[in-house]
């Protein structure tokens, strides 16, 4: 362990009060076993007053374990100590953000469904926003009008009559968000705290978390991004279970090499298109109630286009998607047409489904973990979420080939709740493509993957692009993007924006800042 | 309306009671074609209704839903429910003339009333559906002979049949043709093509006949899943807190109990359920629930018989025509007890926990389980109807007890299985009266093992397990589980 009075590039000049210099968190000799296999192995860890710091490293590596095992989540044997400040106006607690948030129903069921949120239904089944702000506030002795600006400022006042089950993975995100600024815990540890957030909302929660810092917050954020608070000063990975310092936030921007594995033969086959219109839409509109939520979409996929969509946190997206992949109730009274056939002549929603290869953030959330990692790529032979039938010989011979591709070997008859959020983001990612389909569909694929995970895969679709696969991808990061994209819709709002051609990958920054200013 | 059931000569009674085919996936290659172009016209837009009506549409059916007058002109739930995702709504008159198929998902109490009135709307040789067959065998319903009369019954709440069906699946499902009204021999296969557009197909069909679905049906609800769930919970807690047991913790227990307890009869029958005691525990809660099946027969076999003879339907419904007025009184008497008004307390009690704190409920699943069974099975039903009537229910009915505790379970289950469970209810507490006197802690509240020697005798041991693992109730529920493992957990506790 290395010395932490050592200095570091502080390039702020944060006013670290009474108490600088005294340990705020004290941890020795944490060691934890999952599975025979050492994750973390007597790791040390100081954190002192007035610092917060950036937890990074790559998928798997034991960040989360160790986030759960300071606020007492995780039992490990070793010490960890909290040295609240007694004398502070902030609640004496330790707040972990879990990247991935678990409701339930107001009779406390969690056994939701990913299209749920489409169909609409009186008996209202889970708490509005407000609701859930509202019970929050009064069992932490909080005041509502504190909670306003924070509403405000990350975009989520508009949603506060919305129910819990109609948010978006982004919008989940920002709902755990406001309660933990809202609170303001003496230790606050948030994982992965941009997945899902549009450029807008990064930037306004890094102003967010530096007025908690101002206040006698201290962070710890884990995650690989490279836009921070100013107020982080202190940088670190987990290698091999143990903690590591680093000396700035640079160390993750390392590009990684090519991946050199060649993919396996029967995903090099090129898609037999049954027509050249993949998706046809003309003035396509969707409302619950009053609320309107696509607005006159007219909008058009060929055979073998690579379109980028984009659009602000709630301006639409997947409910765009959710029309293509034959998940939405509402698409029965537009004028659709998917792979040639108009919507609602008396196709089945299976008819559509096996022409495409889906992956989103809510597909990932209400994903039945219950299911081996085999039988969860399996089933994306038929579209299920788990597997109900036996493979025949060659399926499951392609099964095993895609899981040796993915590096899942190992893990092949596990279940995907017993693997991290990553590692099961990536077996996903495996189901979309197993059938090879004719259009995949990719909603922010990447969310949960570290840097080199997310350019191997990248790598992978435009390989297979590149035989003629139709693509849609969703993305809010830049600089996570395949090289194929050669089309991009923008919504706003529930309306198109921009429909235009990607003349090279400069001008997809651009729409960064430009869905920056749309939220401004 | 005379019972239609009573009608009947013997034969043909003994003859209906056995229709059961748990039918092979091949039966079902066919998909949804014998609907397929057909209009289908759902009637009532609650539950079941929308979300059957979703699975169709989404299996490439022609789907639209009648609604009363009333309910359109109010723009009523049912209503926004249809509007609101894209179905076609219109009158009874506006609808069923064109309609070739009706379904009536609409609430048991109701079918008299809209039977009645959408019948002659209906064109010549239209099919009307049925989801239960009490209006038909009980209320002894004449259609039209010109009309096919069906029945498809998704085995699970309308939430389940949706979530099963968008991930891939389905949820177990009884088929059945009336007799009297299959003109043009064309119901069964219109019936497995419903069955095919909801999924079912997928986690295993059993053909039926309405007379089997509704004697095996009023047995199951009214014996085992709610009658029994009802006073073992009450016995249970009223026992805890008389022996000093805290009541947030007997509340907790009691509510979230049946829910854990049954998820084991779920995936492994009462084998894995007795199977999570430990040996000690297992065979004391053999030996007692042996005990309790002999104190109980009688009123079990009280309950098939009035239900054989269509007593139980008269006296019900002479009380529906009295404005219900037994059943509302026995539902206050529900809301009163010091379980219902105990919330559970803040205490965290772990899933073993469930089991060896209340073995007393495992022997009162098991017991209940079982007789309800025999007792079916002795009057004529086949043992896969008695299989789906007891045993597969008693979890669903456990999970509404864990979110809603009794009071809030009997409003929500049908006004027939609410009735009968207040009457069994009524009846079996005196009956168990002098064995709870001798019912200590160790049974209920307390862990079974604490401070006692975990050896058993071998032979005994296995002679219990043997009794247990060889009833026909688990070899019968091995076979059919096969078909619906896949189903998802629901859990809350």
């Amino acid at each position: 362990m290395k010395n932490l009075n050592n200095e570091q590039s502080h390039n702020n000049s944060l006013s670290f009060g009474e108490g600088w210099g005294e340990a705020f968190v004290s941890i020795s000799t944490l060691n934890l076993k999952y599975q025979h296999k050492l994750v973390l192995k007597d790791l040390h860890w100081t954190i002192l007053k007035g610092e917060n710091w950036l937890l990074s490293g790559i998928s798997g590596s034991g960040k989360t374990a160790l986030a759960k095992a300071i606020v007492g989540l995780q039992s490990v044997s070793g010490e960890v100590k909290i040295n609240f400040n007694t004398e502070s106006l902030l609640p004496a607690k330790a707040l972990f953000v879990e990247s991935w948030y678990q409701f339930k129903n107001v009779e406390g069921v969690a056994n939701f469904y990913y299209q749920q949120r489409y169909t609409s239904v009186q008996a209202k089944e889970t708490l509005t926003v407000n609701a859930e702000l509202m019970s929050y506030g009064k069992e932490n002795n909080l005041a509502f009008a504190d909670a306003e600006p924070i509403l405000k400022a990350l975009g989520f006042s508009a949603l506060k009559n919305s129910q819990l089950i109609e948010l978006s993975s982004g919008e989940h995100k920002k709902l755990q968000l406001v309660k933990a600024l809202w609170l303001k815990p003496q230790l606050l540890i948030i994982d992965q705290p941009y997945t899902g957030l549009d450029a807008a909302s990064r930037k306004h929660l890094n102003v967010l978390l530096d007025d908690v810092s101002a206040e006698g917050v201290q962070l710890i954020l884990i995650c690989n991004d490279a836009e921070l608070p100013f107020c982080i000063n202190r940088f670190a990975t987990i290698e091999a279970g143990e903690l590591v310092e680093m000396n700035s936030r640079e160390i993750a921007s390392a590009l990684p090499e090519k991946y050199e594995r060649e993919i396996p033969d029967f995903l090099k086959e090129s898609p037999v298109y049954s027509s050249n219109n993949i998706v046809k839409m003309v003035d396509v509109n969707i409302s619950y109630g009053e609320k309107q939520v696509l607005n006159n979409i007219n909008w058009e996929v060929k055979a073998g286009e690579k379109w980028l969509l984009q659009g602000p946190n709630g301006s639409g997206k997947s409910t765009l998607l959710s029309l293509i992949n034959g998940d939405h109730p509402q698409s029965y009274a537009n004028t659709l047409y998917l792979f040639g056939n108009k919507r609602g002549s008396g196709e089945s929603i299976w008819d559509i489904k096996q022409h495409i290869g889906l992956i989103s953030p809510e597909f990932h959330w209400y994903f039945d973990a219950s299911s081996t990692v085999w039988e969860s790529i399996a089933s994306g032979f038929y579209d299920t979420v788990g597997l109900f039938q036996h493979l025949p010989f060659s399926k499951s011979a392609q099964v095993d080939e895609l899981v040796a591709y993915f590096g899942l070997t190992e893990n092949k008859n596990e279940l995907l709740s017993a693997l991290p959020l990553g590692k099961q983001r990536m077996v996903l990612l495996a189901r979309t493509i197993i059938k090879n389909p004719e259009l995949l569909i990719l909603d922010e694929p990447c969310q949960g993957l570290d840097l080199q995970q997310t350019q191997h895969f990248n790598q992978l679709v435009d390989e297979l692009c590149s035989n003629g696969m139709t693509l849609i991808y969703v993305g809010h990061f830049e600089s996570l993007l395949p090289n194929c994209l050669e089309k991009r819709i923008v919504l706003e709002n529930g309306k198109v924006k921009v429909i235009e051609r990607i003349l090279e990958k400069n001008s997809i920054i651009e729409k960064e800042n430009y869905s920056t200013l749309v939220e401004q | 309306m005379a019972n239609y059931f009573n009608t009947l000569p013997l034969r043909e009674k003994l003859n209906q009671l056995g229709v059961c085919d748990f039918m092979d996936s091949s039966e079902f290659l066919d998909g949804v074609n014998a609907l397929k172009g057909k209009k289908l016209v759902i009637v009532g837009c609650g539950a079941q209704g929308l979300n059957q009506g979703l699975n169709l549409r989404d299996s490439g059916l022609d789907v639209s839903y009648t609604l009363r007058k009333e309910a359109i002109e109010g723009k009523r739930d049912s209503w926004k429910n249809a509007t609101e995702n894209n179905f076609t709504v219109g009158t009874y008159e506006e609808l069923i003339p064109n309609a070739d198929v009706v379904i009536n998902l609409t609430p048991d109490k109701q079918h008299t009333a809209v039977v009645k009135s959408i019948m002659p709307l209906m064109k010549e040789g239209a099919t009307l559906s049925y989801s239960h067959g009490f209006n038909i065998v009980e209320e002894g319903m004449q259609i039209r002979k010109d009309l096919t009369v069906i029945m498809v019954a998704p085995k699970c709440p309308g939430s389940e049949v949706r979530a099963e069906y968008v991930r891939g699946f389905g949820v177990p499902t009884l088929i059945a043709v009336h007799p009297e009204n299959d003109p043009q021999g064309k119901g069964l296969a219109q019936a497995k093509a419903y069955a095919v557009g909801t999924g079912g197909h997928r986690a295993g069909v059993l053909k039926s006949s309405f007379v089997a679905e509704v004697k095996s049906d009023l047995m199951g609800e009214q014996t085992i899943l709610c009658g029994l769930l009802q006073t073992g919970s009450i016995l249970s807690f009223d026992k805890m807190v008389e022996k000093g047991i805290d009541a947030g913790y007997a509340s907790k227990l009691v509510q979230y109990g049946v829910e854990v307890i049954t998820e084991a009869l779920k995936q492994g029958g009462i084998t894995a359920m007795m199977d999570r005691l430990s040996n000690p525990a297992k065979i004391k809660a053999f030996e007692i629930s042996e005990e309790l099946k002999d104190i109980m027969r009688p009123l079990f076999q009280k309950h098939q018989d009035d239900i054989m003879s269509g007593e139980f339907s008269r006296i019900m419904m002479e009380d529906w025509a009295n404005g219900d007025q037994n059943l509302l009184a026995w539902r206050a008497e529900t809301g009163e007890t010091a379980f219902e008004k105990t919330p559970a307390g803040d205490v965290k009690i772990n899933e073993q926990e469930y089991f060896d704190n209340y073995t007393l409920m495992v022997a009162f699943v098991r017991a209940g389980v079982e007789l309800a069974f025999e007792t079916m099975v002795q009057a004529g039903i086949k043992p896969e109807s008695a299989y789906y009537e007891s045993l597969h229910e008693t979890p669903l009915i456990a999970n509404t007890i864990a979110r809603k505790k009794l009071f809030e379970m009997n409003r929500v289950i049908s006004d027939t299985a609410e009735y009968g469970c207040y009457l069994f209810d009524q009846a079996c507490k005196p009956l168990l009266g002098d064995f709870m006197k001798k019912v200590t802690t160790d049974l209920v509240g307390k862990n079974f093992n604490e401070g006692k020697d975990a050896g058993v005798d071998n032979r005994t041991l296995i002679a219990v397990n043997d009794a247990i693992r060889t009833h026909q109730v688990e070899q019968v529920g091995a076979v059919l589980r096969k078909a619906m493992t896949a189903m998802k957990t629901i859990k809350t506790a």
